[in-house]
């Protein structure tokens, strides 16, 4: 029981240090597993879903870049939760944003609001405080996940900017919303220019920071991308992190299978030692 | 209500539920999901002297009810485990097990040495099985000779009880237990992951670069089973019977099939309370069939 008096101090001083210090700090302090309600499960087009889930516990103490580990058979086969970004949450609830790429999120993109499934969350560590700081965000893809929390987390918007890119446009959600939260600057791309400008996110993305005093900047999306904006940016002056997509077993430590390698030949865990890195400490390919 | 205590002789036990090694990291986060001191006891991460970073990913593919691993024994070495042991045991009172591992018997001996002067652990497991790991050639688990020779060099040297976790990845698995007995072991935990192979035909490789991989969860829940009946009918200690467990009707079969008490594994990963809803439905089908006590049914096939 000695545990529960550990989230309380965790909690009490997450108030007192005006809720953020940084990465890597609460990590998983308050994860629980939950049967929750599914509020509903929408499809956006082609293999893209939203998803909201009903959980006021997971939704109030969870932060950009945390993530949750969602049942999707209930039975044996497929055995594995999967792990899935915050979309965005409110006092209630929270919404996981999907695509469907295989058997456990065909299963998941099956089901129906009032459905109930096991979540296990809020896990995994958070992006830092970004305040009085220019900051840019870059997403590719489905990696728009925790950083659209981000923007939906932070009440002041005016010093943020994002750069967006997806293979086309069927690919491309949410970009009328985000037009209108009112950030600073949105600059949207797709591979085929089927929408908006033809291209890679990390195309212009050192001219922006030069031009607009970056100070920080938070990334999500494929290995490639991120690969890519690694060689990019990783030396500028700015404060670069990026949020990791892995293969999870258990999502909180246990399994050790989510290792990415890190800058000085080790491993790290996407699940509790991220998924949010400081790009510097990630052992890139290139 | 049933009585769930598992007395293995040397130590009796609240209930016969333990999370494996591997499947448990050191507890603590489990405390996260429940109270640690609801379970019979519970199994740290195995351990070497030094730290390990592990293998090279990918280390984990899912597979129909199951998982293949290849994790390579991921771990802080004795030195910081001992540190995690000591914090660990000051929030509960349940048995803590050390899995020893080792490269070489000397190394054995010395992991099992350190843990044995710690007063906060109850039990060592002598994990002899070691599938992941390519030095030092074959693992002990493999071979009567080589078995005997390391569960006895331990025996010699430590006083806690010892129990000896053996590999399913040979011929003749009750001749493996016997050698173990007859070298003093106190216990005999059955099974350890049975090796398997994934392959790729785009890159017409193998997923994992070890080759083979360490095959748990439900998928072995009948391989695991016999192998327990067949070692539990082999020797006359103790075993601690495990494999694919996820339920508390899978822990009365193996009961049935004579363990002892039983570990549970994968299910921990997939559903971190799984191991206190097992105790739980234990204790009511016990009710629901009138069995007052696991001795009640324990290797009692007809």
């Amino acid at each position: 029981m000695k545990n529960r008096n550990f989230i309380f101090d965790c909690f009490f001083l997450q108030i007192l240090s005006g809720v953020y210090f940084g990465v890597c700090l609460w990590d998983n302090s308050f994860m629980r597993e939950e049967l929750c309600r599914i509020v509903k499960n929408r499809n956006l087009g082609g293999k893209y879903f939203l998803m909201e889930i009903e959980s006021a516990y997971i939704s109030r103490n969870s932060k950009p870049g945390n993530f949750v580990m969602l049942e999707v058979s209930g039975s044996n086969d497929p055995l594995l939760k999967r792990p899935f970004g915050i979309f965005n949450a409110d006092s209630d609830n929270f919404a996981v944003y999907y695509e469907v790429v295989g058997k456990g999120s065909e299963l998941l993109s099956k089901k129906r609001s009032g459905d109930s499934l096991m979540v296990v969350g809020p896990l995994g560590n958070f992006f830092p405080e970004t305040e009085g700081k220019n900051l840019l965000l870059i997403a590719g893809g489905r990696g728009i996940v925790p950083l659209n929390y981000v923007l939906n987390f932070f009440p002041e918007k005016k010093n943020i900017s994002l750069l967006y890119g997806a293979r086309s446009s069927n690919d491309l959600n949410f970009d009328e919303d985000l037009k209108k939260i009112g950030i600073k600057d949105i600059y949207f791309y797709t591979d085929d220019g089927s929408k908006y400008k033809k291209g890679f996110v990390t195309e212009d993305v050192k001219n922006i920071i030069l031009n607009d005093n970056i100070d920080l900047t938070f990334s999500c999306g494929p290995d490639v991308m991120l690969e890519a904006l690694a060689k990019k940016i990783n030396d500028l002056k700015t404060e670069n992190y990026v949020s990791l997509e892995a293969y999870m077993g258990c999502g909180f430590g246990i399994c050790h299978s989510c290792v990415v390698e890190d800058n000085i030949g080790g491993y790290k865990k996407v699940c509790t030692d991220g998924p949010v890195f400081k790009m510097e400490d990630i052992g890139w390919q290139t | 209500m049933a009585d769930l205590t598992a007395d293995l002789g040397f130590i009796k036990l609240k209930n016969p539920v333990i999370p494996a090694s591997g499947t448990f990291g050191y507890g603590e986060e489990f405390s996260h999901f429940y109270d640690l001191d609801d379970l019979g006891a519970f199994v740290m991460k195995g351990v070497y002297m030094e730290p390990r970073a592990g293998n090279p990913p990918p280390r984990l593919l899912e597979t129909p009810s199951g998982l293949l691993n290849s994790i390579g024994l991921a771990g802080p070495g004795a030195k910081g485990l001992k540190k995690i042991v000591k914090r660990v045991a000051e929030s509960t009172d349940t048995p803590i097990i050390i899995n020893v591992c080792g490269g070489s018997d000397e190394e054995y001996l010395q992991v099992a040495e350190i843990f044995d002067e710690m007063e906060e652990v109850a039990l060592l497991e002598l994990n002899i099985s070691c599938p992941n790991v390519r030095e030092g050639g074959s693992c002990p688990a493999q071979n009567d000779k080589h078995t005997y020779r390391v569960v006895k060099l331990i025996k010699d040297n430590v006083r806690k009880p010892l129990i000896v976790k053996l590999s399913p990845n040979v011929s003749n698995i009750a001749s493996i237990a016997i050698s173990a007995e007859e070298a003093g072991a106190d216990a005999i935990s059955v099974v350890n992951t049975f090796l398997g192979l994934a392959l790729d035909i785009e890159k017409k490789k193998p997923v994992f670069k070890n080759f083979f991989a360490g095959l748990s969860g439900p998928a072995i829940k009948p391989l695991a089973l016999k192998i327990v009946w067949e070692v539990a009918s082999a020797v006359n200690i103790p075993v601690i019977g495990m494999g694919g467990i996820s339920s508390g009707r899978d822990v009365l079969e193996f009961i049935l099939a004579g363990a002892f008490a039983v570990q549970t594994g994968t299910i921990n990963m997939v559903e971190p309370s799984a191991s206190v809803r097992i105790i739980r439905e234990v204790a009511e089908l016990m009710d629901g069939l009138k069995i007052n006590k696991l001795e009640d049914i324990r290797g009692r096939l007809e």
